[in-house]
């Protein structure tokens, strides 16, 4: 077993795990953070995304051991009893989700992105979530979310583009 | 070099299937605070059906769609549902919804009409209040009414229903009948870039015209479209099962089974064509499955306005495509590729 210390949503957590465990399986199993889902388990799907030092990464492809001492940002972290964070209200408001498996995923993966602070393009929007799989929606909302929420936190404008002008 | 296409798609689907039962059942509870409880055995898979239903609920009561609860999916408790199959949710639950919200509005407007002076027939449910026809100021609050229904009259107002679309055997001679109780229309246009080195097609941009009789809520109408058109086209460019020759799939991880990402997504737009079919809850019928059908022939034709080759099994891999071009340009029978632009 590894003793591991890490930072979750500003919390310190412990947890005693066998060293081949997954960040993804420590948080879910071991600290009951159950917001990042279990999707593929080998890195295709980004349901797992999590936020470590502000980078977004499949938790199912880190080892809990690799995330000794790091600063972990889970969905749970986002929104308190009284407000939504910015990203899950404008996800709401344009109905970005439907079964919302994806939702945990796409939610961090788009803060990892906002919180870069570089100017986004629709296409920079599409490119950051390509690692995180959708059966639903056809992402279409998922972006208007993204642009919504960044528009929002930032007071920038994504620019219009025009796909059919060749 | 690249070249561009547009292709066009139509499609038609049934809706509501009568061959054999297909019935759903509802249970509408008003409770004595003006809310109401609403029990429907299907299930919400994230299409938003339970949004939609409580919306019918709540048309048929005068309530908003935020005073109904609903309960759903829970076999101990809800009444019998054939199921989130068949794009039928909205249409066949959705008037047994109807049917069991008007059973229970039934007992209110009975309630009422002594209370306002009136017979029932001359009531409507609108706002949160039980009003005369035509004399909106002569009303009273639905929770005033379900207050008196259940503790002075003792009838609390309760309404169960269910909905069958009429059940029609074909003919066993000459296999023809009506299997299904309506249909609902589509077309879908395509933009289409095929690079003539690669055979790789990219599609830039979609527009999506589909019937669905009302939109009920037109936001996951669109929410709908917009995800039938991904899976039309994974189905139209990426998405195989492949076999060995064991009948074992070969590619049975998203790695290698290739689903469209945010990067495949074109420009959408989506045109709501509305109509009111008379037989379905506010004349809603409904909008799931057909979205993914007309994408695959709309991006195929494309295709072929684009490099003039007909590619005629899915999915139009680059592979296939680059093949077909070059059958083409070594004298192949179909029309010449068109000149630069």
């Amino acid at each position: 077993m590894t003793d591991i210390t890490l930072t979750v949503n500003g919390e310190e957590k412990t947890a005693s795990v066998p060293p081949e465990t997954t960040l993804l399986k420590m948080l879910r199993e071991d600290l009951n953070y159950t917001g990042a889902k279990l999707g593929c388990d080998v890195g295709d799907c980004g349901a797992c995304t999590v936020l470590v030092d502000g980078i977004a990464v499949n938790a199912c492809l880190m080892l809990a051991g690799q995330a000794e001492g790091k600063n972990i940002e889970t969905i749970e972290g986002l929104s308190t009893l009284e407000e939504y964070h910015p990203i899950q209200k404008a996800f709401e408001d344009v109905a970005s989700l439907q079964c919302g498996f994806c939702g945990p995923g796409m939610i961090m993966s788009t803060k990892a992105l906002i919180d870069q602070g570089e100017e986004l393009t629709r296409d920079d929007i599409k490119d950051a979530l390509s690692g995180n799989l959708c059966r639903c929606t056809g992402y279409t909302k998922i972006i208007e979310g993204v642009i919504d929420a960044y528009e929002e936190i930032t007071g920038k404008k994504v620019p219009e583009t025009n796909p059919r002008a060749a | 070099m690249k070249h561009r296409g547009k292709g066009i798609g139509c499609m038609w689907y049934p809706i509501g299937f009568t061959v054999l039962a297909n019935p759903s059942a509802a249970t509408v509870k008003i409770n004595e605070d003006g809310t109401a409880t609403l029990l429907t055995g299907t299930v919400e898979t994230g299409q938003g059906s339970l949004t939609v239903l409580g919306q019918i609920a709540a048309e048929a009561l005068g309530v908003s769609t935020d005073d109904v609860h609903v309960v759903s999916g829970d076999t101990d408790t809800t009444p019998m549902d054939t199921g989130a199959i068949a794009s039928r949710t909205t249409y066949v639950s959705g008037n047994a919804i109807k049917l069991a919200a008007e059973n229970a509005r039934q007992i209110l407007f009975e309630v009422a009409a002594p209370m306002l002076d009136v017979r029932p027939d001359q009531l409507e449910a609108v706002d949160r209040k039980i009003q005369v026809k035509y004399f909106p100021q002569r009303c009273l609050p639905i929770a005033d009414v379900a207050l008196q229904a259940q503790f002075v009259m003792g009838r609390p107002p309760i309404g169960s229903a269910s909905y069958n679309p009429p059940t029609v055997g074909m003919d066993p001679e000459t296999g023809q009948g009506k299997p299904f109780s309506t249909y609902v229309y589509a077309t879908q246009c395509a933009e289409i870039e095929v690079d003539d080195e690669t055979g790789e097609v990219e599609v830039i941009y979609m527009s999506a015209a589909h019937d669905c009789g009302t939109a009920i809520n037109p936001m996951l109408v669109e929410g709908q479209i917009e995800g039938g058109i991904s899976m039309g086209i994974g189905y139209a460019l990426q998405e195989e099962m492949l076999f060995d020759d064991d009948g074992k799939q070969i590619n049975p991880n998203l790695t290698n089974y290739i689903m469209p990402t945010s990067l495949d997504m074109p420009k959408i737009d989506v045109d709501i064509v509305e109509n009111f079919d008379p037989t379905g809850p506010f004349g809603a019928k409904g909008v799931g499955e057909p979205t993914a059908v007309p994408t695959a022939a709309a991006i195929c034709n494309a295709i072929h306005d684009a490099v003039g080759v007909r590619i005629t099994s899915l999915p139009a891999t680059a592979e296939k495509v680059l093949k077909a071009i070059k059958e083409l340009r070594d004298g192949g029978e179909q029309k010449a590729l068109p000149a630069a632009e």
